[in-house]
């Protein structure tokens, strides 16, 4: 008997440990200093193609743009996307570029914690220092909104900031945006784009209990956003199943029609509204080409 | 050729209209279906022709545009009245608790489709190569990162190239969905 408590403590012990462990875990990694100058209105096309302006305006609500978006309702608790404009209080007018380098590509807040995976920074890891320097200048124009967005809304145990290095230990996979030798400047265009900064598959692939993105499920469709939306497969089997052409879906990300003379609603009228229909024609192009699967040159 | 497309047509708008019979709506909810049916098969006309797949031809652009005024408007906003709230469709609580919105893009939506109808004769935009989004949206980086830009005026629909007075049309379609439209099952 004694011997049982004894090890129940010892187990307890090395949990609180390990605990401690995780807590004390460091995960940013050292970010050289972004030196070139930025151009604004290239890294606005990026925070529109990224779904920046998206998701941390509050749209439907007439919040000013960045001021912090709509509620992110989900099974964890109820995410703010936070305030972005150039208030040093209640935004990141504080914030260094090297600092917005950290938490965009690596999803670590100036003060070293790790962001919820409802920020897709998965997604953006790959962004060059020259991206970052562009974000940085076009984030430079926004006006200044002093009111804070509220503070996230989310229950134990996923209020356990620490539990997040755990979770970017098994999920934060890299994205593959790298382009493939052999394949058109198109498809890898639209590759770096659709695996990457336009971040597709945040919505269009499965997620586990832990809020994970199941790789083998890859642009299968989910049926758990948050707020109760679902998202449809996009691979080039589903979509070539379901009509649509490369030149459809590159009119579709401009215009939200699809082949059937429907308009998008739900989250993908949004990404539309306020992401891709701001994108070039070509840039949409590739990403049809690259989600279709679509080379010429294969 | 012309038949074809006609029997087409009709095959697609008969699955239409038998899609909306299985529905189960009726009255005024089997009205509203009827109007956004009606819609998206002028939608799928023009589309071809405003990405440049098929031949421009003026008639189809201002038929089109007449099909969107026609259910635009109060057209629309009369078909869904404040006592229908409840009863079940794809309609949205948020229509009625957000009125004003919806009444403004169902409007817009009217304006957006006398510009198409003007611009009808302008053909479709000579450059598709580089669109200068910041530049079409009114303004320089502020709109480009989220700032307000003006809404285009019925005389400027007037001038601009068909095309993209559709995608404004478009746009003011999926807009209304996102906000109003619940998804389908």
């Amino acid at each position: 008997m004694r011997k049982l408590i004894l090890s129940a403590v010892a187990l307890a012990a090395a949990g609180i440990a390990g605990v401690g462990v995780v807590v004390a875990w460091p995960i940013k990694n050292p970010v050289d200093a972004i030196e070139m100058t930025g151009d604004a209105q290239r890294g606005a096309y990026l925070a529109r193609a990224g779904g920046c302006i998206a998701c941390h305006t509050n749209w439907d609500g007439g919040g000013k743009p960045l001021a912090g978006g709509a509620p992110l309702v989900t099974e964890f608790g109820t995410f703010y996307p936070p305030n972005l404009t150039t208030s040093k209080g209640a935004g990141i007018g504080n914030w260094t570029a090297e600092q917005f380098a950290a938490a965009l590509r690596q999803g670590v807040s100036p003060e070293g914690d790790p962001y919820y995976p409802a920020f897709p920074y998965p997604f953006y890891a790959n962004l060059s220092d020259q991206d970052i320097a562009d974000l940085w200048a076009a984030f430079q124009t926004v006006p200044a909104v002093d009111e804070p967005a509220p503070a996230n809304d989310v229950s134990f145990p996923y209020d356990q900031r620490w539990g997040l290095k755990l979770w970017r230990a098994a999920y934060m996979f890299p994205p593959s945006t790298r382009p493939v030798e052999g394949k058109s400047d198109e498809w890898n265009r639209g590759r770096q784009l659709v695996e990457g900064v336009t971040h597709c598959a945040a919505c269009h692939t499965g997620r586990n209990f832990a809020g994970g993105r199941k790789l083998e499920e890859k642009f299968r469709g989910f049926d758990g956003l948050p707020g109760g939306g679902r998202s449809p497969a996009i691979t080039p089997e589903a979509l070539r199943e379901g009509g649509w052409s490369v030149s459809d879906l590159a009119y579709a990300l401009k215009t939200g029609i699809m082949p059937d003379g429907d308009a998008f609603g739900g989250s993908m009228g949004e990404v539309v509204t306020y992401g891709t229909s701001f994108m070039s024609d070509a840039d949409r192009e590739a990403m049809a080409i690259y989600l279709l699967n679509e080379d010429e040159t294969q | 050729m012309k038949l074809k497309t006609i029997l087409a047509a009709a095959a697609a708008s008969s699955v239409a209209m038998g899609a909306l019979a299985h529905s189960g709506a009726t009255g005024i909810v089997l009205e509203r279906m009827q109007a956004m049916s009606a819609m998206s098969e002028a939608v799928k006309k023009v589309t071809p022709i405003m990405r440049g797949e098929a031949d421009y031809d003026a008639d189809t652009v201002r038929a089109a545009a007449q099909t969107f005024e026609e259910h635009s408007g109060t057209a629309m906003t009369e078909l869904f009245p404040r006592d229908n709230a409840n009863e079940k469709s794809y309609a949205k609580p948020a229509i009625w608790e957000d009125w004003e919105e919806f009444e403004r893009l169902a409007v817009r939506l009217e304006t957006l489709s006398q510009g198409l109808a003007q611009a009808a004769d302008n053909g479709l935009s000579a450059d598709k190569a580089e669109t200068d989004t910041g530049a079409m949206m009114g303004g320089g980086t502020s709109a480009m990162m989220g700032g307000t830009s003006s809404e285009v005026s019925m005389e400027e629909l007037a001038q601009m190239p068909a095309d993209d007075v559709f995608a404004e049309i478009s746009q003011s379609c999926s807009s209304c969905h996102t906000r109003f439209r619940a998804e389908r099952d």
